[in-house]
């Protein structure tokens, strides 16, 4: 049976040949790391989102005076919607952490440098589309936390000058955080983001199809270094094939993912879901310690410490567009890092520096 | 200018004419819609304020907060901090108004003493008639 529907499909689509050249003859550097599975493991943690984001759709309800209580049914009456929720709830804290750790190792490995530079951006790109997701999905529980959270995220605006009130106002769709803003972020969430999200990571698999995998600057991959004048395919002809080499690696950090997901649902479920999380909204009360998720901690104890609001965002907005276009910054051929003591040292204060503002911000 | 190049700047116009025929209805749609409540006067007892003490209302869908301040009579402020959104809150005993986010204090006529917060509370006219009085 099997072996008819191959032929089925060899005759129309060309199986075999496809097989071939996305599969077992497209190759890896000899040299690759497991650091390079990265990408794919952000990939399987937004299908995972997607799928169940559809399922808590099914039972969510979009409305200031149902989705608090709507969510709380999710969690105690929908058989097995504890699951799902926690799924999504987790989910999306590994998906940053994965995505973050796919860049700094990017980063490490200096595979930004030309001709990745639009492989890059596009993936940074694909880093805030992420925190977006975040940020609107963190509104729609309508608990306590979220309220809260949304509110202090949406006033940032207002630090600039002329435009600051009508682009929070724009966000909010009125004066607070209310029913009004509840229905953005969920169109936003549910509609415009996955399809931003996904045009993304369309292009950025192209860009790396395309372009072909880089080589990590450590190890040998016995391959010669040739300089980017003009167009080519990095083909790496001696390396491994792709499958079943390099997916065998792919499929066990995704396994390993899983893991991790599934031993903080079992083990430390309220991890992500504090006790704010399971309180209803209060447009009146502000919380005594209103704290962001852990990946929005170093921007929010930044804006705590710099005393001039606008000065503070504005330090903020100069970081992330240095992020962003890093590559065009940063142009030397030179691709170990450990051959690059400014930059290893830029790193790895970057690094310190973002650790000691998230853990600041946590304990402040 | 050639007719190809007439006909580029031509479709360019009409483009740029179209886009933002898009926008404008765009940042319309997204603009706020304007509420029942906004402009509406909120009227509230003399006596459910003695001097000294203060009450949490709503005044055109924002969170305020009224104060009988000793030496200024009635005071209607917002009580959305203008650092980063939390609500503020009244303490009686310093006579000031304290944001529980990044401890911004605001002096009781709404104006910043400490604290990051780049601009005083917003505050809404009030005016007192008889026993009672009309906010908004």
């Amino acid at each position: 049976m099997a072996g008819k529907i191959r032929k089925w499909l060899e005759i129309r689509i060309g199986l075999d040949e496809l097989i071939k050249t996305q599969l077992t003859e497209y190759k890896v550097p000899r040299n690759i790391n497991i650091f390079y599975t990265l990408g794919f493991v952000a990939l399987a943690a937004l299908i995972s989102q997607i799928i169940t984001g559809f399922f808590l759709l099914i039972y969510y309800v979009p409305h200031s005076d149902y989705a608090f209580r709507s969510v709380q049914d999710i969690m105690n009456k929908v058989p097995y919607g504890w699951l799902f929720r926690q799924m999504h709830a987790v989910g999306s804290n590994l998906m940053v952490a994965i995505v973050l750790l796919h860049m700094l190792s990017v980063f490490f490995m200096g595979s930004y440098k030309k001709p990745r530079e639009l492989t890059w951006v596009v993936g940074s790109l694909m880093l805030f589309t992420t925190l977006t997701f975040c940020l609107s999905g963190y509104l729609l529980p309508w608990s306590q936390l979220s309220y809260w959270a949304t509110t202090i995220v949406t006033t940032v605006p207002t630090a600039f000058p002329y435009m600051g009130e009508f682009i929070a106002r724009i966000l909010r769709g009125g004066e607070t955080v209310s029913g009004t803003t509840l229905n953005r972020f969920f169109a936003l969430h549910v509609t415009f983001l996955p399809l931003l999200l996904l045009s993304f990571v369309a292009i950025h698999l192209f860009l790396i199809r395309r372009i072909g995998i880089s080589s990590p600057p450590f190890g040998t991959s016995g391959e010669e270094k040739k300089t980017w004048t003009q167009y080519r395919h990095e083909s790496h002809a001696g390396g491994h094939p792709f499958y079943p080499y390099f997916v065998q690696k792919e499929m066990f950090m995704v396994s390993a993912y899983f893991v991790v997901m599934f031993f903080i649902i079992s083990f430390l479920p309220t991890l992500f879901l504090p006790e704010d999380a399971n309180t209803p909204a209060d447009p009146f009360k502000t919380p005594a310690h209103i704290k962001p998720e852990w990946y929005f901690l170093a921007p929010y104890q930044m804006l705590k410490i710099v005393p001039n609001k606008l000065l503070g965002i504005s330090i903020q907005i100069v970081l992330v567009t240095l992020f962003i276009l890093w590559p065009f910054f940063d142009t030397k051929e030179e691709e170990n890092i450990l051959k690059r003591p400014l930059l290893r040292t830029l790193f790895i204060l970057s690094i310190l520096t973002w650790i000691t503002f998230t853990i600041w911000g946590r304990y402040s | 200018m050639n007719r190809r190049r007439f006909l580029k700047s031509l479709l360019a116009a009409l483009g740029t004419t179209l886009l933002a025929a898009f926008i404008y209805p765009l940042v319309r749609f997204l603009a706020p819609p304007s509420g029942e409540a906004e402009g509406k006067k909120v009227v509230i007892k003399r006596s459910e304020i003695p001097a000294g003490s203060a009450k949490d209302i709503v005044v055109n869908s924002i969170p305020s907060i009224i104060i009988n301040t000793p030496d200024k009579g009635f005071i209607v402020l917002s009580k959305i901090c203008t650092h980063l959104g939390c609500l503020v809150e009244y303490d009686k005993i310093k006579s000031r108004l304290l944001c529980p986010c990044h401890a911004g204090v605001y002096s009781l006529d709404g104006n910043v003493v400490s604290g990051p917060p780049p601009k005083p509370l917003r505050k809404f006219p009030v005016k007192v008639e008889g026993e009672e009085i009309l906010i908004g």
